[in-house]
């Protein structure tokens, strides 16, 4: 079958002229750089200068004090072979992984649950319960860490209300309890999000399969689940990123400890940089960080794009 | 009053003839040492929320030192610099400052466990001449003397000292059956005595010694140091300033933790691992009687004051003994020693090291030296002063019993490398309390690991 020109061959423009008027083809106007310079220029300014220092910086011997501080010196491979070989860190990722899937799967648990009952409740309740949730996820994380440290420790609330005022959660179980108390945080945000994405689930979908006879669990199988996937999965890599960095509720109720129970990579970084003074090792464990967050946002934005 | 004839009647001397000198010289119109000539400016930086036990006794006393000096010194400028937050805070905040000229303070005060890190940068002058024809200098005991000595010379003068003794109440060994006074003279005597107290009051906590990680390095240094320094080998720090990770000392030390935690005998971990200053918290477990035995810093006794009421309680004088923390096998006593110190920046002119130096002479004149030592917790530097009633009378009569403790004390190390086995030994003593079923052995070989591991096999030694 001959295909049809677009334009007339005979009389229309030139095959140059045609790829410039072509509508369907990405063009790029050169004049769009100047007007992006200012993005560029913060972009570098702002991100990769620091962020080139920080890796510049983690590859380095200095210290906070002493001789280092003053002539380091640039020592990728040992810098690198020292992570490699350092049991501590290793361990401070592994208990970072917990943390963050412990979040993870905490928050979304604990989001889904509440936006849907929240849905079924009747207003004063929905306003009231909603209100208090989003309130822990506003609240700045030292005052939580401080709320959740005074309520877990011996003679706290918890254990005065269950009746054992000498039970010492915290140290009982110092993984659980910061990973509650981040779950706990979070969980708001979740439940909004969670909320809105329900609201959107079309009820004629769940009165069909209620007809058809299907029990609860296959209409959150086949159909609430599938429907509420994207934003759950967004909800995850959030939820992922915030765990990463949630240096202050952990420092604030813990330190890190005991031991090292809790000293997940940020306090680590911190422990490195500041208590042992060796500022560029830590500053390694940071880009560590950072890599790992990179990972969780390409994900994040790859699943984003595909919704768009 | 010998004590008086040897100690203090000198520094009264030394100290009107400054203040004589410094009259005269102005009145006359000419060159004070500061050079009346130019202005000089200098900066102190002192930790704001951690050296003396509230805020506002540690601001009056900076000020009113300020303002005395401005006093006799009036061409110097002081710029007091209050370092907020806690003791980590504050050596991060003023480590910081030092990295630039326009920000290193003229003089700064900071704990001894600092002085070689801060040496080793740089970032101290040393002190050695302007110390030569000083009084009060001539009066430290050797050991606090060496605390800021490196290669011989002297970078950081002592302000105070933290020692360690064994705190009792003596009510409660009464009726478990110990005669008070009480003084062990090895390890398991303080055993049998917390085993007593356990059967007697089975609800008070018997024996109360720092464990773990939440005091950061002090906290070691108020615990089981303490019982390092007592051990049959208390080095931390070899000589070519190898961190000790294994020896018998280390053993027994951690040994004696799990004899305690085991029999239930140690504090719970809910006040040993407390964020909340937890070297502080036998003082108020004496005061509602739930504690038997402490080994605790010489500061607590001052919490028990008026003027720092954390608990107030003046039947503290009374109700509660002290003794001298026993080696372990006995032949004396032994206790760390941590202070804190001045020191004056390598990047200040002749002009501002002269009135840096010049503020430390006011500083550490007598009156200024004992109520820094009784509301900072410290045992004043100048041994004459453990007699001066302004300072026996102030926490009495535990202040003059820590002064005549202090000799038998030792300086913890000062390098970065301590930060490091300080953290591997918090560790390894919050492992035996929170689980008691640990041995001492596992718990050494835990820190052996941590510590090796950060620091690396080269910076590492054992002691047979």
């Amino acid at each position: 079958m001959a295909s049809i020109p677009l334009v007339d061959t005979v009389t229309g423009p030139s095959t140059s002229e045609l790829w410039r008027t072509r509508r369907d083809k990405e063009r790029y106007q050169w004049s769009s750089f100047g007007l992006l310079t200012p993005t560029f220029g913060l972009l570098i300014l702002l991100f990769l200068v620091p962020m080139g220092f920080a890796v510049w910086l983690g590859f380095t011997n200095l210290t906070l004090v002493g001789p280092l501080a003053i002539h380091s010196s640039f020592v990728p491979w040992q810098q690198l072979t020292r992570l490699r070989t350092d049991t501590s860190f290793w361990s401070s990722l592994w208990v970072t992984g917990i943390f963050i899937a412990g979040s993870i799967v905490g928050v979304v648990i604990m989001g889904y649950t509440l936006a849907s009952l929240l849905m079924r409740a009747v207003p004063w309740m929905r306003m009231i319960v909603g209100g208090i949730v989003v309130v822990a996820w506003m609240m700045p994380a030292v005052t939580a860490g401080i709320t959740w440290y005074a309520s877990t420790t011996g003679g706290g609330a918890f254990a005065t209300l269950l009746g054992t005022p000498n039970s010492n959660f915290l140290d009982n179980d110092p993984l659980l309890v910061v990973t509650i108390a981040s779950v706990w945080s979070m969980t708001g945000f979740a439940m909004l999000v969670m909320g809105a994405a329900l609201r959107n689930i079309p009820s004629e979908a769940i009165e069909a399969a209620t007809v058809e006879n299907a029990s609860t669990w296959q209409r959150f199988r086949m159909i609430v689940l599938p429907l509420l996937r994207p934003t759950m999965t967004a909800i995850v890599l959030l939820t992922g990123l915030l765990a990463l960095a949630n240096f202050s509720l952990i420092y604030i109720m813990t330190q890190g400890g005991p031991g090292n129970a809790t000293n997940i990579l940020p306090l680590y970084s911190y422990q490195q940089a500041f208590s042992f003074n060796n500022l560029a090792y830590g500053a390694l464990i940071g880009n560590i960080m950072v890599v790992i967050a990179t990972v969780f946002g390409v994900f994040y934005v790859r699943i984003t794009a595909r919704r768009l | 009053m010998k004590a008086f004839r040897k100690g203090v009647l000198p520094r009264l001397i030394a100290g009107t003839t400054i203040i004589a000198m410094s009259t005269a010289t102005l009145a006359s119109g000419g060159v004070s040492q500061a050079g009346a000539a130019s202005k000089v400016t200098i900066s102190v930086a002192y930790a704001a929320n951690t050296t003396f036990d509230t805020t506002p006794l540690g601001l009056t006393w900076w000020t009113a030192v300020k303002k005395q000096y401005e006093k006799l010194y009036p061409n110097v400028t002081v710029n007091l610099i209050a370092v907020q937050g806690g003791e980590p805070d504050f050596l991060t905040k003023l480590a910081l400052d030092y990295k630039s000229t326009s920000t290193a303070p003229t003089l700064a005060q900071f704990p001894s466990t600092e002085i070689a890190l801060y040496q080793s940068t740089g970032y101290l002058m040393s002190l050695s001449k302007m110390l030569k024809g000083s009084s009060w200098f001539s009066q430290y005991p050797k050991v606090i003397q060496n605390e800021g000595l490196i290669n011989g010379k002297i970078y950081a003068v002592s302000s105070g000292e933290n020692n360690v003794g064994l705190y009792y109440d003596k009510a409660i060994l009464t009726k478990a059956g110990i005669k008070v006074p009480w003084q062990p003279t090895n390890w398991a005597q303080i055993i049998s005595a917390a085993e007593k107290i356990k059967a007697a009051e089975p609800k008070i906590i018997p024996l109360w010694v720092d464990a773990g990680t939440s005091a950061g390095p002090n906290g070691a240094g108020y615990g089981i140091l303490n019982l390092l320094a007592g051990s049959s080998t208390p080095t931390i720090q070899t000589s070519s300033g190898k961190m000790v990770v294994d020896s018998p000392g280390l053993l027994q030390t951690l040994d004696f933790f799990h004899t305690m935690f085991s029999k239930g005998l140690g504090a719970p971990t809910s006040q040993l691992f407390s964020l909340n200053n937890a070297p502080n918290i036998p003082s108020a477990d004496f005061k509602s009687g739930t504690l038997g035995i402490a080994v605790g810093a010489n500061f607590l006794a001052g919490n028990w004051t008026k003027q720092v009421s954390f608990p107030y309680w003046p039947q503290a004088s009374t109700a509660i003994g002290i003794a001298g923390l026993p080696k372990v096998n006995g032949g004396g006593y032994a206790s760390t020693l941590s202070g804190w110190d001045y020191g004056i920046s390598s990047t200040a002119s002749a002009a501002q090291a002269t009135a840096a130096f010049n503020f430390m002479n006011v500083a550490q004149g007598q009156k200024f030296l004992i109520e820094a030592g009784n509301w900072a917790g410290w045992v004043p530097p100048v041994q004459s002063d453990w007699n001066v009633p302004l300072y026996t009378n102030f926490a009495a009569p535990f202040n003059k019993e820590f002064g005549e403790l202090l000799p038998s004390s030792s300086e913890l190390p000062t390098s970065a490398n301590y930060s490091v086995w300080v953290q591997g030994i918090e560790t390894a003593s919050g492992t035996l309390a929170q689980t008691p079923s640990t041995s001492g052995a596992t718990a050494l070989s835990q820190m052996k690991s941590y510590v090796t591991n950060q620091l690396g096999a080269s910076q590492v030694t054992t002691l047979k």
